[in-house]
């Protein structure tokens, strides 16, 4: 598996319920936005090819539900993510909030190697509204003192930036890939056994 | 007890007679009480083997000539039995004596006995003696409480170590318990409900595994099918409680519902009879789909005659206090609901063939008649319907004024949205009403009709729209909810749309346009208002799952096809009965279905399961399936047709669907690398699934132009039933669940373990194993603690009978006072006042204290805001303090713990009598300072009980009192650790930094007066300087002191003690620190602050305003536990001093020491108390004015870093910031006492002598370093994992604790 060349990108997106992570989803796979989804239960998922430094590799990109209540589920998501999006609603502050927690509850579960440097990408979504209550400013600076995440402001509806900040999310996680397979180069055993715990915690389950 | 006369053969086997009479024995059983002789033991075992079971003591009757004895009375205790022997002494033995015949005195006295047996026993709960001797013995056996209700006892045999051992089984509400005997060997085990993992039965063997990783297997011979299911029936009810309301009570016991058809009197006890009564009535419930509340009554064997099929066919007849039920011994042949209500008539007929035997007609009030024959015992069961029908309660609807004419129930959305069918589709509909009206013809409609297969044909097909509202209603079992409350759906949309700022309401609001977005209703606001309102009465009606994403997609689906009213009854029967705990906290329930449906793929589709395991589709994928019942995955159309038969099936469609959809896409999945391709393979397939019948005209929605057709909806369910409907029976999909249930929680917990360990993983203390280990055992205690606070619970609210909604109170304030965390991953964790005082009993080496509460000392001070609970991160510095062996700070804590407030003068009072400690000790010291109370300088010093949360203002200004003593012990747990609670963060630097400001600072007030610049003492200074380096070296040698500061403050206490009080001075003692530091590469530094008044000083000065106005003492208490609150928010921590102590306090903080030790004192002790004795008096005679502090800034609390605070660093701004606060604040209350109290002279002048003796901590803790008895003592770091252990097995085998 650690030697498999990753031609496939994880991405999962995060973020309170009806932020826009489906339609986000959607403008950036069927470049279409409707206002008729449904509220995502579980999980969505699509894929899209994309060429990121000349290099055509799959995105996979998972679409979770936001309610909290279903947080517990995210594990099973998670695992084995390149990138984590993090998206808010620029005319909700409460889900610029939840960030925070969405993030650490990420970190927590998904257990990446080296969480200081995780790739994640935070979205303004909803640009096109009017209402809008959380300045530019202010989730810029949580960004940075996040570790300097990438931030973009998008709308789904119109299609701003989600081209371009879905290219900066394929970049980031291959470029997380290569450090990967850097730091992994000697230590094989780390992530079979890595590979293996994991699905072990269902295994605890059925047992 | 009386009990009903047993004649007796051998009267005095076994026995020793303790009284004797005439006529009467008072015998005692051997093996019991004190006597240990050979004979006790192998009565003992004797006893333990046959399951005997006796009472301890007996009265037996016999006449001297005859050779029959009779057993009259058993007493468990002395008393008991003793009070009966009195009785006979007061009542029987004159009027015996003076009887001439033998016979007439035995007549007698039996009879007598009798009719005193008979009428103690009408007023109990009609359990056997026999049984209440068992419980009481199990009571007394396992230290159970008398809540713990005993459910049944048998004869089992225990292996363990390949040794069997016979005794008994007992099986009580919570608990599986063993007792066993063997000549002289005890063996006693307790295994909890809630901590089992695994059940099985294996012929006789019952097979258990605990949480821990316990086995246990008990061998019965007898009754282990009993047994096993029992504990199945127990455990599901224990893990259940654990999901649902924690308010709930155990069991809702009332006796009434259970007057059983044809009462004969069983030998069983009550609780057992009731817990059977239990199992039966959900199996009914869910099998003819009743409502919660209907607890089964009895049934009877009787034929029902089928019209349709003229025929009679053998079932059973089922009667719940509102319901008169039949279903056929052949599976789904026939069955038959009818509502008591609906009842016209029952008449008893006799004519005709053989087969009308003992028949009975019930005729309905729309005039239907069902005829049963061959009823087994007709004249019970009439009287029992009598009965039912005559305490039949009738709901009548309330006809009310609407207080909100702004709404009006919507009708079924479909006839005002009304879908463009094609002719086919028109005329398809038409069909299939045809059949379904025939249907009706043959077997009736409404809730009364008979349910047969044709019936279950009829729904495969599809139910044509107009019909799906009254189907649905039927079969959900919505309807009957809803009859039994009119009105209640208007009450809760009138108070739901009054609710406001409600987190649930902005949720659904939300999510109302993403429910079922294509279809027109609910793009409009009739469709959405409706929506708003269902979703919004269910969040009130029931706060515990309040909202569900998923809701609104079932739902709206709900709204096009029924009305408003009825579409919320049938949401409400989704959640509560159809599809259980589905959308509470987690989605539990969906999650054990998830559990169950794996390992359903594992049985059926095995050659799938490992490959899908390894990609983990399972989990992934089917949530949705079940929380939406496929409607959010498969188009709306075909998902239509598997709700109609959900509502026929249950669970069991989904489970069955699931099943097939994986099986039919097994080669594409076999082939998928990787969790993403298998997504994409059922996604794929799951959205070519269509609905010939029934298909929408094509919307706009290009979506679903692009679908390709993979398979007729109608072929999916067909296949689905055909292969998996006769292998799944709702029977194996509860024992499943019951499984799963359990493995899905103890899921739950090791997550949030995991998590938590995470989280606190960077603390001082413990490592990651035993931070498992102590989240473990909170676990545990938490479960024990609560299981018992419910069962006192239940026992008050017995005669509550149950409401249909358990929790009616639409505001219940969430168990956990404060909010934050993620999913109460970490509260799950967080301790009361018992459970902490537990742990620290259990598991700290301070438990050997008894004079002094120190659990509860030390809960108070850690409990910084006074909330009652301790979070994880607190928990684990308090006990890790205790347990670690850096013995200054021990013993600077045991210091802090003695100082008033948090050792009031009330408890020094009260611990001078002599008094054994219990328990309940706490809130008799809060008694105690009750009756102190008229003190008024003394009421500063009560505190409320520490899991009492009302504080007044008052009492916040004494909780920060004990928050100043917290920050100064440096235990807080707040500056480490919630700034990883609040934001659980895996980024190093920010715990490091964390963690580097919780380094330990404290102040060292010297004795001595410190004037700067005085020089004098350099010489003895110096002289001090070697001896202490002397002592250093030596103390290194010994391997005494692991961490740099440890020695920094031996040698600057021991200068400045040692040094002549004149002569010091803070140079000097920066001096010899510099030196020391020179030395040893230790760093500190020294800061003197002059002119400072003592926190002591303070308070008396408040006190003595307090006694000077009562008006303004609360504000300018409040005003004093502010500021000391203060300096923690400040990035350095702490900046006070430690308050001196009192001489009583001192005392008492000795004898703690003393306790600690293991009350042994040697001579070095001695002298050292008598030294700080003297050091307290000499410190009467001090001016005060001439203290000063002097404050130490010492690095890192271990020795994790030494360099990065390491070098000595002049004092930082913020130290003088500080010290500008604590002059504020003198000044302040000076002023505010309007006295010249200036702390200095005036201050101890205004106090007697006897509360100025005081030593301060340095004092104290330089004396004390000095012994080598208790550095040593208090060194010995304790390991927490031994002592958890010790605590579990302890708790297993039931062994006693007496500290």
């Amino acid at each position: 598996m650690a030697t498999r060349k990753k031609s496939l990108l994880k991405v999962i997106i995060l973020g309170d319920s009806s932020v826009g992570k489906t339609s986000l989803m959607n403008q950036y796979v069927n470049k279409r936005f409707s206002n008729q989804y449904k509220a995502t239960i579980g999980a969505d998922f699509c894929t899209k090819e994309v060429v990121v430094n000349d290099r055509v590799v799959t995105m996979q990109i998972w679409d979770t539900a936001g309610q909290e209540r279903f947080q517990s589920l995210g594990v099973a998501f998670y695992r084995g993510a390149d990138c984590c999006v993090l998206v808010y609603d620029v005319t909700a502050p409460n889900s610029f909030k939840n960030l925070d927690s969405w993030r650490d509850e990420f970190l927590i579960q998904a257990s990446p190697r080296d969480p200081e440097h995780f790739p994640f990408v935070v979205l303004g979504n909803k640009v096109d509204l009017d209402n809008r209550q959380v300045s530019t400013r202010r989730a810029q600076q949580w960004c940075q003192s996040k570790n300097d995440i990438p931030y973009y402001e998008t709308s789904a509806k119109e299609g701003i930036n989600v081209e371009m900040a879905f290219q900066t999310i394929a970049k980031n996680a291959l470029e997380q890939e290569a450090e990967a397979e850097v730091i992994n180069d000697f230590p094989d055993q780390i992530i079979l056994n890595s590979q293996n715990n994991r699905p072990g915690n269902p295994d605890n389950c059925q047992c | 007890m009386w009990i009903e006369p047993k004649e007796l053969l051998l009267p005095s086997t076994f026995w020793i007679a303790e009284m004797y009479s005439r006529y009467f024995v008072l015998q005692k059983r051997r093996g019991h009480g004190e006597s240990r002789g050979f004979g006790s033991m192998l009565v003992g075992t004797y006893d333990s083997v046959w399951n005997t079971k006796p009472a301890p003591y007996r009265i037996v009757h016999r006449t001297p000539s005859s050779e029959v004895s009779y057993e009259i009375a058993i007493g468990i205790t002395q008393d008991e039995i003793a009070k009966d022997w009195e009785w006979l002494q007061a009542n029987l033995f004159n009027v015996l004596n003076e009887m001439e015949n033998e016979d007439e005195v035995t007549n007698f006295t039996i009879c007598k006995i009798k009719s005193l047996y008979t009428q103690n026993n009408q007023d109990e709960t009609g359990e056997t003696a026999d049984f209440k001797v068992m419980t009481s013995q199990f009571r007394q056996t396992f230290k159970m409480p008398e809540e713990e209700r005993l459910v049944n006892s048998y004869s089992a045999t225990y292996v363990k170590n390949k040794i069997p051992r016979q005794g008994q089984l007992y099986i009580s509400l919570n608990h599986v318990c063993f007792y066993s005997y063997m000549l002289g060997h005890e063996v006693k085990r307790i295994i909890r409900f809630a901590e089992l993992e695994d059940i099985s039965r294996n012929a006789n063997t019952i097979y258990l595994k605990t949480t821990n990783n316990m086995t246990y297997n008990f061998t019965l011979i007898f009754n282990a099918g009993e047994a096993h299911l029992l504990i199945e029936q127990l455990n599901k009810m224990a893990i259940q409680q654990l999901i649902q309301d924690p308010e709930s009570p155990v069991v809702d016991h009332d006796p009434s519902n259970f007057a059983r058809l044809g009462a004969k009197s069983s030998k069983k006890p009550v609780l057992l009879r009731d817990l059977t009564a239990r199992q039966k009535s959900e199996e009914f419930r869910i099998y003819f789909r009743l409502p919660q509340t209907e607890i089964i009554d009895g049934k009877i064997k009787a034929n029902i005659w089928t019209p349709y099929s003229k025929r009679f066919n053998a079932g059973y007849i089922y009667l719940s206090p509102n319901f008169f039920c039949f279903r056929s011994d052949v599976k789904d042949l026939v069955s038959v609901v009818i509502p008591m209500k609906t009842i016209k008539s029952v008449e008893k007929k006799d004519d005709g063939q053989q087969r009308f035997d003992n028949q009975i007609v019930i005729i309905t009030s729309e005039n239907v008649p069902f005829m049963f024959a061959q009823i087994v015992d007709r004249e019970v069961l009439i009287s029992k319907i009598t009965d039912l029908l005559s305490r039949i309660h009738v709901p009548v609807s309330r006809e009310r004024a609407k207080y909100d004419i702004s709404w009006s129930k919507q009708t079924a959305l479909m006839n005002t949205f009304k879908t463009q069918f094609s002719s086919d589709i028109i005329r398809n509909q038409e069909e299939k009403m045809v059949r379904w009206e025939a249907h009706f013809r043959d077997f009736g409609r409404g809730i009364g009709m008979f349910r047969t297969t044709d019936v279950i044909n009829l729904i495969v097909e599809g139910i044509p729209d107009q019909l799906r509202q009254e189907i649905w209603l039927i079969f959900s079992g919505a309807i009957h909810d809803k009859e039994m409350n009119p009105g209640l759906y208007e009450d809760l949309v009138e108070k739901a749309a009054c609710i406001k700022d409600c987190f649930a309401h902005d949720e659904i609001d939300r999510d109302l346009p993403r429910s079922l977005p294509e279809h027109p209703a609910f793009q409009s606001t009739d469709g959405i208002g409706a929506l708003r309102r269902v979703l919004q009465a269910y969040a009130l009606r029931n706060p515990q799952v309040g909202y569900c994403q998923a809701m609104n997609i079932v739902s709206s689906v709900f709204l096009l096809f029924c009305d408003e009213e009825n579409a919320f009854w049938m949401l409400a029967s989704l959640c509560e009965n159809l599809l259980p705990d589905y959308y509470k906290d987690k989605v539990v329930g969906a999650q054990i279905d998830q559990g169950v449906l794996n390992e359903l793929v594992e049985t059926h589709l095995a050659d799938l399961h490992e490959h899908l395991e390894q990609l983990g589709v399972i989990k992934m994928i089917s949530i949705s399936w079940f929380l939406t019942i496929f409607m959010s995955v498969i188009s709306y159309e075909s998902s239509l047709h598997i709700l109609d038969c959900f509502f026929y099936e249950g669970a069991k469609i989904i489970f069955m669907v699931a099943l097939q959809i994986i099986e039919w896409n097994r080669d594409k999945l076999l082939k998928c690398q990787d969790d993403g391709e298998a997504m994409l393979v059922l996604q794929n397939y799951l959205e070519g699934i269509y609905n010939p019948d029934y298909q929408v005209p094509p919307s706009t929605d290009k979506r679903k132009m692009e679908r390709s057709q993979t398979q007729t909806v109608q072929t999916l369910i067909h296949e689905a039933y055909t292969k998996f409907g006769e292998e799944l029976t709702q029977q194996r999909i509860e024992e499943l669940r019951n499984k799963h249930r359990r493995l899905t929680m103890r899921q739950f917990d090791i997550d949030n373990e995991k998590t938590v360990v995470k989280a606190y993983l960077q603390n001082p203390y413990f490592d990651r194993n035993e931070l498992h280990m102590l989240l473990t055992i909170i676990r545990e205690e938490k479960h024990a603690l609560k299981s018992m606070q419910q069962q006192q619970k239940a026992q008050c609210s017995l005669s509550e009978t149950p409401q249909l909604l358990h929790h009616q109170s639409p505001t219940r304030v969430p168990n956990d006072p404060v909010l934050g965390g993620s999913n109460g991953r970490y509260e799950a964790y967080w301790v009361n006042y018992e459970v902490f005082h537990t742990l620290f009993t259990e598991l700290t080496p301070w438990r050997k204290c008894v004079s002094v509460d120190l659990g509860e000392k030390l809960f108070r001070l850690t409990d910084k805001k006074g909330t009652g609970y301790l979070d994880f991160g607190q928990l684990i510095n308090a006990l890790g303090l205790v347990c670690s062996s850096k013995s200054m700070e021990k013993l600077k804590l045991l210091y802090v713990l003695h100082l008033p407030p948090l050792l009031s003068k009330a408890e020094i009072e009260r611990s001078r009598r002599p008094r054994p400690r219990t328990k309940d000790d706490a809130e008799e010291a809060f008694e105690a300072e009750d009756f102190f109370d008229d003190d008024a300088s003394e009421s500063m010093e009560a505190l409320p009980s520490p899991s009492d949360h009302q504080f007044d203002a008052d009492d916040y200004a004494l909780i920060s009192a004990t928050q100043h003593l917290h920050n100064l012990a440096g235990i807080s747990g707040n500056t480490f650790m919630d700034l990883s609670r609040n934001t659980p963060n895996l980024s190093l630097n920010s715990n490091t930094s964390s963690l580097a400001q919780r380094n330990s600072t404290f102040y060292v007030d010297l004795p001595a007066a410190a004037l700067p610049g005085t020089t004098t003492a350099t010489a003895t200074r110096s002289d001090a300087g070697r001896d202490d380096d002397g002592q250093e070296f030596g103390l290194r040698q010994q391997g005494r002191y692991e961490s740099i500061d440890t020695f920094s403050d031996i040698s600057d206490l021991g200068a400045a003690r040692m040094t002549p009080p004149p002569g010091a001075t803070a140079g000097a003692a920066s001096a010899s620190a510099a030196a020391a530091a020179a030395a040893d590469k230790m760093l500190l530094n020294v800061e003197t602050i002059s002119n400072f008044s003592q926190i002591s000083d303070l308070v008396a000065a408040t006190r003595l305003e307090r006694a000077d106005s009562n008006a303004t003492d609360s504000r300018s208490l409040g005003s004093l536990g502010y500021l000391l609150d203060q300096p923690d928010e400040g990035a350095s921590g702490s900046h006070q001093t430690i308050p001196h102590l009192r001489k009583e306090n001192f005392q008492l903080l000795w004898r703690s020491i003393i306790e600690i030790m293991g009350c042994v004192q040697d001579e070095e002790m001695r002298m050292a108390y008598e030294n700080l004795l003297e050091l307290g008096n000499s410190n009467i005679k001090k001016e005060p004015s001439l203290e000063s502090f002097t404050q130490l800034n010492l690095g890192g609390s271990g020795d994790e870093q030494p360099d990065s605070n390491g070098n000595p660093t002049t004092p930082a701004a913020e130290h003088s910031s500080t010290t500008r606060l604590f002059v504020a604040l003198e000044e302040e209350l000076r002023q505010a006492s309007g006295k010249p109290s200036s702390s200095r002279g005036s201050s101890s002048s205004s106090t007697n002598t006897s509360e100025a003796w005081h030593i301060s901590i340095n004092q104290f803790i330089a004396t004390v370093l000095t012994v080598n008895t208790i550095v040593q003592g208090f060194q010995t770091p304790i390991q927490i994992t031994e002592q958890v252990e010790q605590l579990q097995k302890k708790r297993r085998k039931c062994l006693s604790t007496n500290y």
